[in-house]
């Protein structure tokens, strides 16, 4: 999973503006492979047609919420705004083409000093969804998807535990 | 019976080894309430102060002397150090700067310290890169980095003396706590509960940094220092062998957690440490059953008393066996004496991140006392003091509920109801003062697979403000300020506060406590009320700890903010409002709207009369 951050690491001497050309030149590296594996014959338009239902949505869009929340949020915070530690995605799809964010999220990126996004080039669940991640954060964007866990369009609401019984639950005890 | 056999052997351990083991100098300098020489104030972790220059009437007149920004962006946890030599010791997250700061030049640095350190180890740090800070002892400072070098320097100039390996990195271990000095022994847990470490609690050699001895909280006994015909668990020895081992599927244990990464809190006396484990392994339940029923998962999740000589558990209490929730048990160990029933007794209190506030007997581990100081807190009813264990309220088991399954509105969340920030105890009230979370969550269970190094989590998260109970409370708050009746088991006063309160508490002589919020304010309250009378704006949202002290005759109060940690990570863009539904686009207060990055350090004082 770190197998470029050696070099990245060794980076941080250099000056602000050598290690950002530094780190777009590993960008571009990583956008071949992107090109080349990951959209594999898909546009862009393709991988963002998102739909969004009532706040249901589909099941690839499902799946990069599921991938974010699983792998992501722990550092870029809760429904891709952000957190402290890393910064919100919500635009991301404004400022990088799908083949730019997967580059990103193959190779990692160390712009800021101690802000370190990991590789994640070896992990192939992670690869396996950036198409989704994307079209998920892009949804986001839009503003056509909101904050919190989607249901999948066409799907029973049952895997949702306890959502009905709110009221009697809490507020019982002491 | 049972109970006066043990309180007979402790007697006889009292007087063989009454203060033979504690540090002697640190000892001294805990004993003189000018100083404050532990990140906890003294070894029983009470967070107290003597001082009482800075009072309840004159409190209104505090402010702020000097501020020194150290340059770092990430959360600042911990707080300085003071022992006598007119230096201030600060210590910073990543990359791990130490200072030494001119109490009488305004803070001048008088030296600094800057490691270089791989920052592959940032991304294995789960919850930013913080670091809970320095100890000190006999004119050396102990800091652990975060690339797992435990490092000791010279208090006069920085200078390194020694290093010790503590971890591994690209196993996902990686230092965050403060060390404590016992005796001859720098004593040091690790970090890594999200990544399927095999949690390990050490002692170094304060001379020359050499390991003494090494107890694992899971695993044969052999490893985690354990002997069932000795050790006790609820009054009684363990009885069975290698539940480190047996409790788990598999080679489960291997990757089983139990990280110590909290608060080492200790008794002179006793002669005994006392730290909590963490969180068992990957989040998911269902991937630690055994033959499909749940197990105990030992020994995360459990308080124990240790020979900070030997290592050896003398007794254990496992809070939460078989976590469904991710309820680390690292809080602090507050060591307390206290009546019950006419009867004096040695306590140990702690506000648990499980929403309950424990008392346990500290010389043979007993549990006296389990109550919520959450009420909102339902993962469980309440504890069955016969056992010791939770009484589990199905509907909130998310292994009962299921792999995949999205189990919803269970309080708290796994941050706790009360996370790392450490709570402060005033001899003189008898009461405990702690910065709380009021949030819940929904967490489902996935299967997750294990890879050295990588997140081994296996659980997706969602977090919502605590629903009030009966009305009762400030609207949308996340967290608050309480005073509570370790011995009653009642919550005395509270206040509410927009965020969760993330910072350490300080409890003083002046009829004062202390503790600072998210936003970045430092409050001043009424001991006997809550009453809030003071507050000053620091430059950023505060996780440190409080801390005071006194130079020339001059009372210091002292804290570090910078906001990061779990809370910024979780907190920054506010979360959803539970009211609003699925998908609202309306989110509870946002930290971000408040609140920016930044480490600064802030002294404040009365003016000259
Ligand atoms: C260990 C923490 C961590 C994890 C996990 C993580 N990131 Fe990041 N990410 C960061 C940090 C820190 C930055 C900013 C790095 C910098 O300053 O260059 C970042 C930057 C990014 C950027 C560039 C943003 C920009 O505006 O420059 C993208 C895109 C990104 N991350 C996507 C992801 C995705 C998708 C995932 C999940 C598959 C993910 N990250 C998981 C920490 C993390």
């Amino acid at each position: 999973m770190f197998s470029t951050k050696a070099s990245l690491t060794k980076m941080r001497g250099a000056g602000y503006s050598g290690v950002r050309w530094l780190v777009w030149s590993f960008v571009f590296t990583g956008l071949m492979f992107a090109a080349s594996s990951v959209v594999a014959g898909e546009d862009d338009d393709d991988i963002t047609d998102y739909t969004v239902e009532d706040g249901k949505v589909d099941q690839a869009t499902f799946d990069g919420y599921e991938a974010y929340t699983r792998v992501c949020q722990s550092c870029h915070g809760p429904d891709g705004l952000g957190s402290s530690f890393a910064p919100s995605l919500m635009d991301i799809s404004q400022s990088r083409t799908l083949g730019e964010f997967a580059a990103t999220v193959a190779n990692g990126q160390e712009i800021q000093p101690g802000q370190v996004m990991p590789s994640f080039a070896d992990d192939e669940y992670v690869m396996n969804n950036v198409n989704n991640i994307y079209r998920y954060l892009t949804a986001r964007a839009e503003g056509d998807l909101g904050r919190g866990r989607p249901d999948v369009i066409g799907e029973e609401q049952g895997d949702d535990k306890n959502k009905e019984e709110e009221e009697s639950d809490n507020g019982s005890e002491e | 019976m049972l109970r006066e056999f043990s309180y007979a052997i402790a007697a006889i351990g009292l007087a063989v080894s009454a203060q033979a083991h504690a540090n002697e100098n640190l000892l001294e300098l805990q004993e003189n309430p000018e100083y404050w020489s532990t990140q906890l104030g003294n070894y029983q972790g009470n967070r107290f102060s003597k001082l009482d220059q800075i009072n309840r009437d004159n409190v209104d007149e505090l402010s702020a002397q000097w501020q020194f920004s150290t340059g770092v962006l990430r959360g600042h946890e911990g707080g300085p150090l003071y022992v006598g030599d007119g230096k201030l010791y600060i210590h910073t997250p990543f990359p791990n700067k130490v200072f030494a700061l001119d109490l009488e030049d305004n803070g001048r640095v008088v030296w600094s310290y800057e490691p270089d350190q791989d920052s592959r180890v940032i991304p294995v740090m789960c919850c930013d890169t913080v670091n809970r800070g320095l100890a000190y002892a006999d004119g050396r400072l102990f800091i652990g980095q975060a690339d797992n070098t435990l490092v000791a320097l010279d208090s006069e100039d920085g200078e390194v003396l020694w290093e010790a390996e503590n971890g591994d990195h690209t196993k996902g271990e990686s230092n965050t706590m403060s060390p404590l000095v016992v005796g001859d022994k720098v004593i040091m847990g690790i970090s890594g509960g999200e990544f399927g470490v095999r949690g390990h609690l050490t002692a170094y050699n304060v001379e020359t940094g050499e390991r003494e001895w090494r107890a694992y909280s899971n695993g044969p006994d052999e490893d985690v220092k354990l002997d069932p015909e000795e050790t006790l668990m609820m009054g009684e020895p363990v009885g069975e062998e290698d539940l480190g081992e047996t409790t788990w599927p598999d080679e489960e244990w291997e990757r089983g957690g139990g990280a110590p990464w909290g608060w080492v809190t200790y008794d002179p006396e006793l002669d005994l440490i006392y730290y909590g484990t963490g969180n068992p392994g990957t989040w998911n339940p269902d991937q630690r059953t055994v033959d499909g029923e749940p197990a105990d998962n030992k020994w995360a999740i459990t308080v124990f008393a240790r020979d900070p000589d030997t290592g050896e558990a003398k007794w254990v209490y496992q809070k939460v066996p078989f976590d469904e929730w991710d309820y680390d048990g690292v809080n602090e160990n507050q060591l307390i004496d206290v009546e019950i029933d006419g009867e004096q007794r040695k306590g140990l209190a702690i506000i648990d991140r499980t929403g309950f506030g424990f008392l346990l007997d500290r010389e043979n581990g007993e549990l006296l006392v389990a109550e919520k100081f959450a009420e909102e807190t339902n993962w469980a009813d309440s504890y069955d003091m016969e056992t010791g264990r939770p009484n589990v309220n199905e509907e909130y088991s998310t292994w009962r509920q299921g792999v995949d399954v999205n189990t919803t509105d269970i309080c708290p969340t796994a941050m706790g109801a009360k996370n790392m920030q450490p709570s402060a105890y005033s001899p003189e009230t008898g009461l405990i003062y702690a910065g709380i979370n009021r949030i819940c969550m929904d967490y489902e269970p996935y299967e997750v697979d294990y890879t050295a190094g990588q997140p081994y989590v296996g659980a997706t998260l969602n977090m919502k403000p605590a629903p009030l109970q009966d009305e009762n409370g400030m609207e949308g708050r996340m967290g608050s300020f309480i005073a509570w009746d370790p011995v009653k088991g009642e919550k005395v006063w509270e206040v509410d506060e927009r965020f969760a309160v993330w910072s350490g508490a300080l409890a003083t002589a002046g009829d004062l406590a202390f503790y600072g919020t998210l936003e970045g304010h430092l409050k001043a309250v009424d001991i006997e009320t809550g009453e809030e009378l003071w507050s000053f704006k620091t430059p950023s949202g505060i996780i440190g700890n409080v801390n005071t002290f006194q130079h020339e005759g001059k009372q210091y109060i002292a804290v570090l903010s910078g906001v990061g940690g779990w809370a910024g990570i979780g907190l920054a863009a506010g979360l959803e409002d539970p009211e609003e539904g699925l998908g609202a686009v309306g989110a509870f207060s946002a930290l971000e709207d408040y609140t920016e990055l930044g480490g600064v350090l802030t002294v404040f004082t009365l003016p000259d009369a």
